[in-house]
């Protein structure tokens, strides 16, 4: 497995510059993940201030506004513990390069929601965010210095 | 179908693994309550990363043997809301952010504990502000309009220059019922223009402004962003884009109609756990370190003399002021905010 890894530099080189990418963006969810279980995200309903206060103003179509104001407010907690959890599973899927195709649209799901979430300074942020998790899923990041590509070696198909 | 499992495994063991680590965290926890725990219940300006509230707590915690805990509220407004809807079990010790508009209301839904205030060297315009033995002031700033320069051909002078038509949709501004800014331009229109009159400005206003944010920091953040040409805030705003932007394009804007002031108070609950630890940060906050610290944070005036001279805040050109210092009744506070917002859905209509 880990000749695979460092083979795969030989093979789809061409991703290179991606994995860097797709490093970076691990270490930073890693580190928002981090933060997130370090404070009192988990404890406090942070999550439900920062949606009272921004989901109102935001885009977002209605139907989503009543059900995140009817669901996911008052179940903050929930909400909170699988937030952590995700920007975990991106952080460790990421660096390692395990499952980055299912994992990049998990990221994509998270960060619409946090679109709406997280008021008009953070647009611009979760835009590009958004951009970079699409691209990781289209080409397959965790193909190249990742272990995605000893699974593609032997299975191929559209999960790799 | 093996693929799929490798995805559903992967996602399992992080989660659990989070799990396991929360549960241990909260063991911790337990473990490390053993020390005291002051409770600070404030609005995220303060309590925040680049707020005053984390410089405070580090000075505090340094000769207090004990731990000073954040609870943050995203509004000056919000924070009485979040009082009354949680009450005890938010377990603040100390509540820091209420403005002028909430000390009726904070009176009639709490009781607060008596804090002996009479011995604080304060500038002459924050005596007015010392009228109770509930809540003591610690800091304060003048309100007006802040935009940047060349947005305007001619700056706005008065109310009236703010119904321009170029200003269409380009003007940030706090909803009243959730923002102490917000509140603090309804009662501004009011006291400039008398009730009947201000309320006929404030539905043509409802069609110059972007939108009516529920905190200060969010309409401010629209204006930032140039989605706004002027935004409601404070006459130090621009000193905070030059002393950490570097920019000295950003303006306050005087008008002819005076300005309101607005102050900040702190007060301790009487369902306080750690209430001589609250007396405490207290005395920290209006001792010329934390003056100093709040100024500088907070970008808002200190209270206690002598501390702002020889900085940047000095310099700060002095707007009119509307004068008198009063304590709305909660009455008259709910009256008009009724009144506001049904002329908010009336218009939405």
């Amino acid at each position: 497995m880990l000749v695979a890894f460092f083979e795969s530099i030989k093979y789809v080189g061409h991703l290179l510059p991606i994995s860097f990418l797709r490093v970076f963006m691990g270490y930073y969810y890693l580190q928002q993940a981090l933060n997130k279980f370090n404070g009192d995200f988990l404890t406090r309903p942070r999550i439900a201030d920062q949606i009272a206060e921004w989901l109102p103003a935001s885009h977002a179509p209605n139907w989503y506004k009543i059900f995140v104001s009817s669901q996911i407010i008052p179940h903050w907690q929930t909400v909170a513990f699988i937030i952590v959890g995700l920007e975990f599973a991106i952080a460790v899927s990421y660096i390692i390069g395990y499952v980055v195709r299912p994992i990049a649209l998990l990221a994509v799901l998270l960060c619409f929601n946090m679109l709406f979430f997280s008021g008009p300074m953070n647009e611009d942020l979760f835009k590009t965010f958004l951009t970079i998790h699409l691209i990781m899923a289209w080409v397959g990041a965790g193909r190249c210095l990742g272990f995605d590509y000893y699974f593609f070696k032997r299975r191929r198909g559209i999960w790799w | 179908m093996v693929n799929v499992k490798h995805f559903v495994i992967f996602i399992a063991v992080i989660f659990l693994s989070l799990f396991v680590a929360v549960l241990n965290k909260n063991d911790d926890m337990k473990l490390q309550e053993a020390k005291p725990v002051l409770r600070v219940f404030g609005y995220a300006s303060f309590t925040g990363q680049w707020g005053a509230g984390p410089s405070l707590k580090q000075i505090f915690e340094k000769d207090c043997d004990c731990q000073v805990q954040f609870i943050q509220g995203s509004d000056s407004g919000i924070l009485l809301q979040r009082l009354k809807l949680e009450g005890e079990s938010l377990g603040a010790d100390l509540v820091v952010g209420l403005d002028q508009f909430d000390l009726q209301k904070a009176l009639a839904e709490q009781k607060w504990r008596e804090l002996n205030i009479s011995d604080l060297d304060v500038y002459d315009e924050v005596k007015p502000a010392l009228q109770n033995n509930y809540f003591v002031p610690f800091d304060w700033g003048v309100i007006s309009f802040v935009t940047r320069k060349g947005e305007f051909e001619k700056n706005p002078e008065n109310f009236d220059d703010l119904l321009s038509p170029n200003l269409k949709r380009k003007i940030a501004l706090q909803d009243p019922r959730t923002s102490s800014p917000g509140m603090q331009f309804l009662s501004w229109v009011i006291r400039a223009k008398g009730e009947e009159a201000g309320f006929k400005y404030i539905k043509k206003m409802m069609e110059q402004a972007h939108s009516f944010s529920p905190s200060w920091s969010s309409a401010y953040g629209l204006f930032s962003k140039k989605q706004a040409k002027t935004a409601l805030s404070y006459v130090t705003s621009p000193v905070f884009h030059r002393v950490e932007e570097k920019n000295n394009d950003y303006i306050a804007l005087e008008f002819n109609e005076g300005h309101p002031v607005q102050f900040e108070f702190a007060a301790i609950p009487e369902s306080c756990r750690n209430c001589e630890l609250a007396e405490r940060f207290i005395n920290l906050m209006l001792s010329d370190q934390g003056q100093k610290l709040i100024m500088q944070k907070s970008y808002m005036f200190p209270v206690v003399r002598n501390v702002k001279e020889g900085t940047v805040f000095a310099d700060i050109p002095q707007f009119k002021t509307l004068g008198d210092f009063e304590i709305p009744s909660t009455q008259e506070v709910e009256r008009l905010l009724k009144k506001w917002s049904d002329l908010r859905r009336g218009d939405s209509n």
